[in-house]
């Protein structure tokens, strides 16, 4: 009875939406770095580890009021209980456990056994409570007790509870981490000194009436004193043969801090380039819309330096040393990855609806722009995908992989070169107008309810005032341009306004567009 | 059209590009390449030339002062070479080359070139249109390249035209329904936009070119009516 009570209840939390919501809400509170209110949360356990400092701090010499120390013992050991209750949830789930062990036994057609799963999830909850980290949260509860004095002093254990919040901190530990062999290493030479060095100097300095050193306790003292290169200088050998065991000392000393720090140094500069990723990798996922260029060639520093003019936030995905150095010294935010590989956008951790303009196959290499549009399109089927188009007979091969617009260079200069000839002049302005070089512009000005509003047909524009010309009107709802459209069109939302003239005096008129009702 | 040939130095991509769309404008289009295993092929007929100085078989097959010269060799080096060496023999010949970059846009210039077409930007500034403006860079592809009534085109003031003589900002455009006179490229060869300040103050004269955009039989009206002075 009791066993079919937990499976079912088990069954009924696994298959919960409320109960996974609220359990995903509160992981993605406590561990997720990259939910965006964590950060408040985060915060907030600081403030309070703080405060807690300073109640301590003040209390040594100075009164308290009761209520500073009410909330440092009471409330905020209250909340960090509640957090560690709740990260001991968010944990590990027992009823996947439950279920999953009921699922194993009905296949195999057998008796749910209880104290299994009790076994199984007493591991998981168990090795939770005792890491490192558990102890510390636990530890920064019993301030509770305060009444015992003793239990004061674990406020302290607060402060440890920064490691978790601060994530450079999290950041310094990995890296030393990863030399844990050599630290290991340090520190057993380290004590070992230590050691002989303390029992030396105990020998050839206690029976001296004339020593500082009467005790295994100061020699110990003495020995770190020393081999730390610190030397108070209140506790010194006076004996000849101490002195010689404290000039070994000191030489080990060196030696153990120039090994420290070679450690030290060369964790940090292996783990650099990798620290430096995760950092931009956090950075890119606060962008809200970015250009993803895949691949950095002469054509993608040419389009990278246009959109970067335009303020437009660009990220280059690249995988060559040579190609990466080249973006990396236009200004550009570069990560060392293949733009043809899927692991490369689950590294990027990023949402390529939400963030992504439009990604940019501009590699000049069709096989290499074809791989990344096929990896791109297998994520995402709505995205834009841009590409080059270095070979013609390629063409039909990009368009099967998805890429909504090619753009073949070669065609570009054959087009241009026929024009040219029969209009030179025309043709002039036309590349005038689409080049940066020159301060007359087109622009899109997008239709908004606002202008709408304002100005519901064309003639009232006003833009001859403005020195703007109305190339045409884009209607959003018939996909269709007019051209130079007559006094009367009706402008509806979502159509655009294609006009031309001095970025100055476009600016204006946009302004003078969204102004009307203001002033009206 | 008062050329008559097509000269075009490359046996690359951008060559054929080029052969296909001048073969239809040129009574003659000439394929030349300095590698001659490329004479072999079979799908273009190319003649060889090298980069000496011995440009006599041009000269005294082609009347080159009714030619357009394209340079397109792969090599960046070798076609300014050649802009170079052909501009010193022939003065008047119009050559039109291609640049990878824009430092070699300038040499090319320098070297003589009356029109640099710069690929790498040229191909930025379409992918960024593409990106920024989809709408207008559609319009501006349409106008230029595609088969549709809507076009642009110039027109030249001369001694019988309706506007000579007048300030540009005393002539009511609207009068001419249908077109939109975009820019003012200037006897000494200056373009200016029809609206900008520096052109606004400007009496048209005979030799002054008007770029205009708008359908066809538009632009034809336009032409006529401008003309008409008599």
């Amino acid at each position: 009875m009791i066993k079919r009570l937990i499976i079912d209840g088990a069954y009924y939390l696994q298959t919960s939406k409320a109960y996974q919501a609220k359990k995903v809400f509160f992981y993605n509170l406590l561990e997720n770095n990259q939910y965006k209110y964590k950060k408040y949360v985060d915060i907030f356990m600081v403030t309070l580890i703080f405060i807690s400092v300073a109640v301590l701090i003040r209390e040594v010499k100075h009164e308290v009021p009761d209520y500073l120390r009410f909330f440092s013992s009471y409330v905020v050991s209250i909340i960090f209980f509640i957090e560690y209750i709740l990260r001991l949830w968010i944990n590990s789930s027992v009823t996947s456990i439950i279920v999953q062990q009921a699922d194993h036994n009905s296949f195999l057609s057998q008796d749910l056994s209880l104290f299994k799963v009790l076994k199984k999830i007493l591991y998981v909850k168990l090795k939770y409570i005792f890491s490192i980290r558990a102890i510390i949260d636990l530890l920064a509860v019993l301030p509770f007790f305060h009444e015992l004095r003793l239990l004061r002093v674990f406020i302290l254990f607060r402060i440890f509870k920064l490691f978790r919040y601060a994530r450079s901190f999290q950041m310094l530990i990995g890296v030393l981490q990863s030399k844990k062999f050599e630290f290991i290493t340090l520190g057993v030479f380290a004590s070992i000194v230590i050691f002989v060095s303390s029992i030396l100097i105990y020998v050839m300095e206690a029976n001296n009436t004339s020593s500082a050193i009467n005790t295994l306790f100061e020699a110990v003292y003495w020995s770190i004193v020393t081999i730390s290169t610190v030397g108070y200088g209140d506790v010194t050998p006076v004996t000849t043969e101490g002195r010689v065991v404290a000039m070994l000392v000191i030489t080990a000393g060196i030696a153990v801090l120039a090994f420290t720090t070679s450690l030290v140094v060369s964790a940090f500069t292996e783990k650099l380039d990798e620290i430096k990723e995760v950092k931009t990798i956090e950075d890119i996922n606060k962008l809200k819309r970015f250009y993803l260029v895949c691949g950095y060639e002469s054509v993608a520093k040419e389009v990278t330096r246009k959109l970067l003019l335009q303020d437009s936030d660009i990220i280059v995905l690249d995988i060559d040393p040579l190609r990466i150095e080249n973006a990396r010294n236009d200004g550009l935010t570069v990560l060392p990855y293949d733009p043809g590989s899927i692991e490369s956008y689950k590294k990027l951790n990023i949402d390529i609806k939400k963030q992504v303009k439009a990604i940019l196959c501009l590699r000049e290499d069709d096989v290499q722009n074809v791989y990344t549009a096929l990896t791109v399109r297998s994520l995402d089927k709505d995205i834009f995908i841009l590409s080059l188009l270095i070979n013609d007979v390629n063409r039909k091969k990009l368009l099967f992989a998805g890429i909504n617009n090619l753009v073949y260079p070669q065609e570009l200069v054959g087009l241009m070169t026929k024009e040219f000839i029969g209009k030179p002049v025309a043709f002039e302005v036309i590349h005038e107008l689409r080049s940066e070089s020159n301060n007359v512009n087109i622009a899109e000005i997008a239709v908004t309810e606002r202008i709408v509003e304002n100005y519901p047909i064309v003639g009232e524009f006003g833009n001859k005032n403005f020195r703007v010309i109305i190339l045409g009107v884009y209607k959003h709802t018939s996909d269709r341009f007019l051209f130079n459209p007559i006094d009367s069109t009706f402008l509806e939302v979502g159509d655009y306004i294609i006009a031309i003239g001095y970025d100055v005096f476009i600016k204006e008129f946009e302004n003078h567009l969204d102004t009307k009702a203001k002033n009206g | 059209m008062d050329k008559k040939s097509a000269l075009i130095f490359g046996f690359n991509k951008y060559a054929f590009e080029i052969v296909q769309n001048v073969k239809d404008t040129y009574q003659e289009v000439f394929l030349y390449s300095n590698n001659k295993n490329d004479l072999e092929d079979e799908t273009y007929d190319a003649e060889y030339f090298d980069l000496s100085d011995d440009w006599s078989s041009i000269e005294n097959s082609i009347d080159t002062e009714s030619s357009v010269v394209f340079c397109v060799l792969a090599d960046s080096a070798e076609n300014i070479f050649l802009t170079i060496s052909l501009r010193e023999y022939f003065p008047k010949l119009s050559i039109i080359a291609i640049a990878s970059n824009k430092e070699n846009a300038t040499k090319l210039s320098l070297a003589g070139a009356n029109k640099v077409i710069p690929v790498v930007e040229t191909t930025a500034d379409i992918i960024t249109n593409i990106l920024q403006l989809p709408i207008s860079n559609k319009v501006l592809h349409s106008i230029l390249f595609e088969e549709n009534d809507l076009k642009i085109a110039q027109i030249k003031i001369d001694e019988h035209c309706n506007i000579k003589d007048e300030e540009i900002l005393s002539i009511d455009w609207s009068r001419y329904k249908g077109i939109i006179v975009l820019s003012l490229m200037h006897e000494d060869m200056k373009s200016e936009f029809i609206y900008s300040s520096k052109a606004k103050n400007h009496i048209l004269t005979s030799g002054d070119t008007l770029v205009v955009v708008g359908y066809k039989n538009d632009i034809q009206e336009f032409r006529k009516y401008i003309r008409n002075r008599e």
